[in-house]
């Protein structure tokens, strides 16, 4: 488990970093299909953003802010919306993730449908990257207790 | 009949006696009401300096000050300025000022963002002077053929207040050439230095009092100086 940490450099220093890598992170996801970047590395950004305030700033802080279960539901709902949209593709007549069919329900030409699916898709894979890596990096440090075992966490603890 | 006379003359001047006394009462007490309600306003008053000098930003108004530099920030990465764009650059800026508001302006007081923006502008060519003579000097040290480098770890107590300003020094020492900030513990730096001059140059403070200048700092010692002054003054004048 990781305490808050001793030298005010670097937690200053997280504390106003954080909001802008954050952003970033938000804006490598959104300008995925124009410039390099995308889903899976806005996501590590925005994981690693809160890997640093968890070790600048410690478990309980990190726990108040952003409560495991309410970033693993975004990570289902990251996954949701990656398969939702493929499906709706499939069920109006196309392929799997082909986003062009998208335009019959968008109102727009298909090449439009096209950029804001795979906007879609990305935001929906930023949100599953940023919630397993956001998990993972928990779980490391946490010695794989989850913040609702405390009764297993006394036992461990009872025993050495 | 002179007798009757008699008291009846010291009966009026007891009277009279008797209703000086209850205005004099009545004066005293007015007069502690007032001074007790003049005491009363100027605990007010000073506790507003105090409120004004040590008051943050509310919740929102940190909230609006992050969003608004966030949205700097992403147009200035994204430089695509239609609608769309735009609308998702408002979205995605109000989330991360919702999640991390309370991160950005942690010890700001109210009303000092702009002065210490402008300060810390006057204070970086100050910095980038003092970075160019030192790194001139440690370019002696290194080329002269005896190297009379002389390494030395210096402490010393700062007189800052916030984390920010402790940051803002620790990262200046660090930049200039010849100085490195290890630790702060305590208030306490804990600097390697390259020379007895340069270690020197550090002791004069002059780089501390511009910090402390840019945090304001100095403005906060002030206020403390009024009501210490204002508590001795009242202590007196409670003993009068």
């Amino acid at each position: 488990m990781i305490a808050s940490s001793d030298d005010i450099i670097i937690k200053t220093i997280a504390r106003i970093f954080v909001p802008f890598i954050q952003l970033y992170a938000l804006y490598v996801i959104m300008h995925g299909h124009y410039s390099p970047g995308g889903g899976f590395q806005g996501g590590v950004i925005l994981g690693a953003s809160m890997a640093l305030l968890l070790i600048t700033h410690g478990y309980d802080e990190v726990k108040r802010r952003f409560p495991e279960n309410v970033v693993l539901l975004m990570g289902s709902v990251g996954v949701l919306i990656y398969a939702g949209i493929g499906l709706t593709c499939l069920l109006l007549g196309g392929n799997y993730l082909d986003y062009g069919q998208l335009s019959v329900i968008l109102h727009v030409e298909p090449a439009h449908a096209r950029s804001l699916g795979i906007l879609g898709v990305e935001l929906g894979v930023g949100f599953t990257v940023m919630a397993i890596m956001y998990s993972i990096f928990f779980d490391i440090s946490t010695g794989g207790i989850l913040p609702g075992d405390d009764k297993l966490n006394g036992e461990l603890e009872d025993n050495g | 009949m002179e007798v009757t006379l008699f008291i009846h003359a010291a009966d009026d001047a007891f009277r009279i006696l008797e209703n000086a006394k209850v205005q004099a009462v009545g004066l005293l007490d007015t007069a502690t009401r007032l001074t007790s309600e003049t005491r009363w306003m100027e605990e007010k008053k000073v506790q507003g300096i105090l409120k004004g000098a040590q008051a943050t930003r509310s919740g929102f108004q940190n909230f609006f000050a992050t969003f608004v530099m966030l949205l700097a920030f992403w147009a200035l990465l994204s430089g695509k300025f239609d609608t769309f764009h735009l609308s998702l650059g408002v979205i995605c800026s109000l989330i991360v000022a919702y999640l991390s508001h309370d991160l950005l302006f942690a010890n700001v007081r109210v009303g000092d963002g702009r002065v210490i923006a402008q300060r810390f502008l006057f204070y970086i060519p100050w910095l980038l002077r003092e970075i160019v003579t030192a790194n001139f000097y440690v370019a002696y040290l290194a080329l002269s053929p005896r190297m009379p480098i002389d390494p030395q770890i210096i402490t010393f107590r700062t007189k800052l207040e916030s984390d920010i300003s402790w940051v803002a020094l620790a990262n200046s020492i660090t930049l200039t050439p010849g100085t490195i900030t290890i630790d702060i513990e305590n208030r306490e730096f804990i600097v390697h230095a390259l020379d007895r001059k340069v270690a020197g140059d550090l002791d004069t403070g002059e780089m501390e009092d511009r910090v402390a200048h840019i945090f304001m700092e100095a403005d906060h010692i002030y206020i403390q100086d009024v009501l210490d002054v204002s508590r001795v003054f009242a202590a007196l004048k409670r003993g009068m």
